[in-house]
């Protein structure tokens, strides 16, 4: 079996060792026998391209890069991205990724900045006297990860954004926050989850510490591809767990 | 000086007597606190003592090394240097080395205030310092260049170059540039700087490393193209578009007295500084700062604080023949609370043969990234038992996790 993972703007969107997610996803793969390669989707690269790939991972960004991005994602890549969800290709939207899959996001001061509009959602950053929502967080999920036999309800990250984001009526949230801020520090939300894809604030590598995630994207990857369910090998996570252990 | 700051000074040192004979603290940042609660300008009027000048260091990586270097340079000239502990590099660390080092009458016998200072910090102090610069004192400012580091704490790269875009503006100082690092090199276009930089393509990476932070142009935001890098985002570069370009560097040839590449940006950069100052460059009498390339018995530190300078370290103690090596990540304060960066070091460039160890509050996070690169670590929770062993070890800390090794070994936390 072959999977390629899409990494869209490597070069522009990985502020927090976003490259985790990627490299866990290859190697949980490749230890099952799973061919996976990562395709790199950068400002020059073309959509057919794009078009070709099983999973998609998108990290975070910083201001500037972020408006580099913005055009780009916006009117080329963006919509591509959107019908691929769509179709139920698993998708890991993370921090600045999650905010630009929304229908905007609105700065303390000046225009609003469109979003992709693939999640119902939409974030706001409250003015420049909020604080920014920063540190460990702990959440239970409240959707069930099927297609793998994991028990685990809890995930564990880092978050670190001004934004607040809230999900529209219709949009599942991944989790609910036990330990820090999650979606806007008041509903009680972290993320979202639209058909396969997922989008978090848990910046960086959220992948790696919370194994049943990375597999819940494979085995959906697979199931989509190859068009039949199937259970994932399970393989030794017990250095995984003991991380993911200690954050709880 | 004016009575009410002449108070203060009393005040602080006689408080940070008190505190070292009580054993509470060094007083490396404390007393300075103080005086800027009471007098937040009060820098100033030290400012304008320093007979010479002063020298500022301000960069993410070698801040501590460059600044003992031109530390160096000077008093080889017979000069008398102020300057800041390593680590105290917020204001109120330089005002507790100006508070120190005056007399009880406030006055301080120096040629020059050297010190490193910290990335957000660099604006405060230049504007405190502003209007009390005499006409006779050079102001330095050295650019050592800017990478990913505590994004929790610092925010992110962009914004403290706009931080220091500002604060450049109105200063009349002589700014020592790197024009290796794209981001610092176009600061330093601005304001006419001296450069620094290595010509030697032989020393180009075959591949780019991961964590590099500005591979798009400052001045006009198209992609960034490189003849060739050094490490991370530093090397030959020019814009695809506006045609900005790496600056030709004043000063490429040195020789520095430290292994691994990024110690030869730092000694480049002190040897602009002696240029500036029309001094001569002698590094004879150079020790390494404290857990910087430091050796205690058969331990060698390095410290390591974000991606840039941890695929340094790594590149550099592999180059020295390292067998084994110890990896120490904590999460408190001095190390930022957030410790996803470790993803984006190269840590799959570390050979098979090498046995690795791994210790400190987030071991588990570092033997699960090392699980990912191949490298099967052993995890130790307790520091010491980790470093009991009788073989050369490479140690590898965070700051706070530094300080733990220095106590272990030393018995003493500083110096």
């Amino acid at each position: 079996m072959k999977l390629s993972i899409a990494w869209l703007y490597p070069d522009l969107m990985s502020t927090y060792g976003d490259r985790g997610n990627v490299i866990v996803l290859q190697k949980r793969c490749q230890w099952r026998g799973i061919d996976a390669t990562i395709v790199p989707i950068t400002l020059e690269t073309q959509n057919s391209e794009l078009r070709t790939c099983d999973l998609i991972f998108m990290g975070g960004a910083q201001d500037r890069q972020q408006k580099l991005v913005g055009v780009d994602f916006l009117k080329n890549k963006g919509p591509v991205v959107k019908e691929m969800v769509e179709k139920g290709i698993p998708a890991l939207f993370v921090c600045a990724a999650y905010q630009f899959v929304g229908h905007y996001y609105k700065p303390y001061q000046g225009e609003k900045i469109e979003g992709a509009g693939i999640f119902d959602l939409y974030t706001e950053h409250p003015g420049d006297q909020a604080k920014r929502l920063i540190g460990n967080v702990v959440a239970e999920l409240s959707f069930q990860l099927s297609a793998i036999s994991y028990q685990r309800k809890t995930i564990v990250g880092f978050e670190n954004h001004g934004g607040r984001t809230y999900l529209g009526k219709g949009l599942q949230p991944l989790a609910r926050v036990i330990k820090g801020f999650g979606n806007n520090g008041e509903d009680g939300y972290e993320g979202a989850v639209y058909k396969n894809a997922i989008g978090s604030y848990f910046h960086g590598p959220l992948l790696p510490k919370n194994p049943h995630i990375a597999d819940w994207l494979i085995a959906k990857a697979l199931a989509v591809k190859y068009d039949k369910p199937l259970v994932l090998q399970a393989l030794d996570d017990s250095l995984e767990w003991q991380a993911h252990n200690q954050m709880l | 000086m004016q009575v009410p700051t002449l108070f203060i000074v009393w005040a602080c040192k006689t408080l940070s007597w008190i505190s070292r004979i009580l054993r509470f603290g060094t007083g490396a940042t404390w007393p300075g606190e103080v005086a800027l609660r009471i007098d937040p300008h009060i820098f100033s009027s030290f400012a304008s003592q320093f007979r010479k000048g002063i020298i500022l260091v301000a960069g993410t990586n070698g801040k501590t090394t460059t600044a003992l270097m031109i530390k160096t340079i000077l008093e080889a000239q017979g000069l008398k240097v102020v300057y800041n502990a390593s680590g105290a590099n917020l204001e109120n660390g330089i005002v507790s080395a100006c508070i120190q080092s005056a007399n009880w009458f406030g006055k301080i016998d120096a040629d020059y205030g050297m010190f490193e200072i910290d990335e957000n910090s660099l604006s405060q102090v230049l504007s405190d310092m502003r209007q009390e610069t005499s006409k006779n004192q050079k102001l330095v400012i050295v650019l050592l260049n800017l990478f990913r580091d505590q994004l929790d704490r610092y925010g992110e790269v962009d914004v403290i170059a706009g931080k220091w875009e500002k604060a450049l503006q109105a200063t009349k100082a002589t700014i020592v540039a790197n024009a290796d690092d794209p981001l610092v090199a176009h600061l330093g276009l601005q304001k006419k700087a001296i450069f620094f930089g290595i010509n030697d393509k032989t020393k180009f990476l075959s591949k780019m490393e991961h964590a590099t932070d500005s591979i798009f142009c400052l001045n006009c935001g198209s992609r960034l193209k490189y003849e060739g890098i050094y490490f991370s985002h530093l090397g030959i570069w020019s814009c695809t578009k506006c045609g900005e370009k790496r600056p030709k560097p004043d000063i490429s040839e040195g020789k520095s007295p430290l292994p691994g590449l990024y110690n030869l940006y730092n000694t480049l950069a002190a040897m602009s500084v002696a240029k500036s100052l029309g001094l001569k460059m002698d590094l004879v009498g150079f020790h390494p700062a404290f857990g910087r390339q430091e050796e205690i018995g058969n331990t060698k530190i390095f410290l390591s604080k974000n991606p840039a300078g941890f695929n340094q370290s790594l590149r550099t103690v592999l180059e020295l023949g390292a067998k084994q090596l110890l990896l120490v990540l904590n999460d408190r304060i001095p190390d930022g609370r957030d410790v996803s960066w470790i993803w984006d070091v190269d840590f799959e460039i570390i050979p098979k043969n090498v046995s690795v160890m791994v210790s400190g509050d987030r071991a588990s996070d570092l033997a699960l990234r090392l699980k990912y690169a191949g490298i099967k670590a052993k995890i130790y929770e307790n520091l010491e038992n980790a470093l009991d062993t009788k073989e050369t070890l490479y140690v590898l800390p965070t700051y706070s996790a530094m300080l733990n090794v220095r106590k272990i070994l030393t018995g003493k936390k500083i110096l």
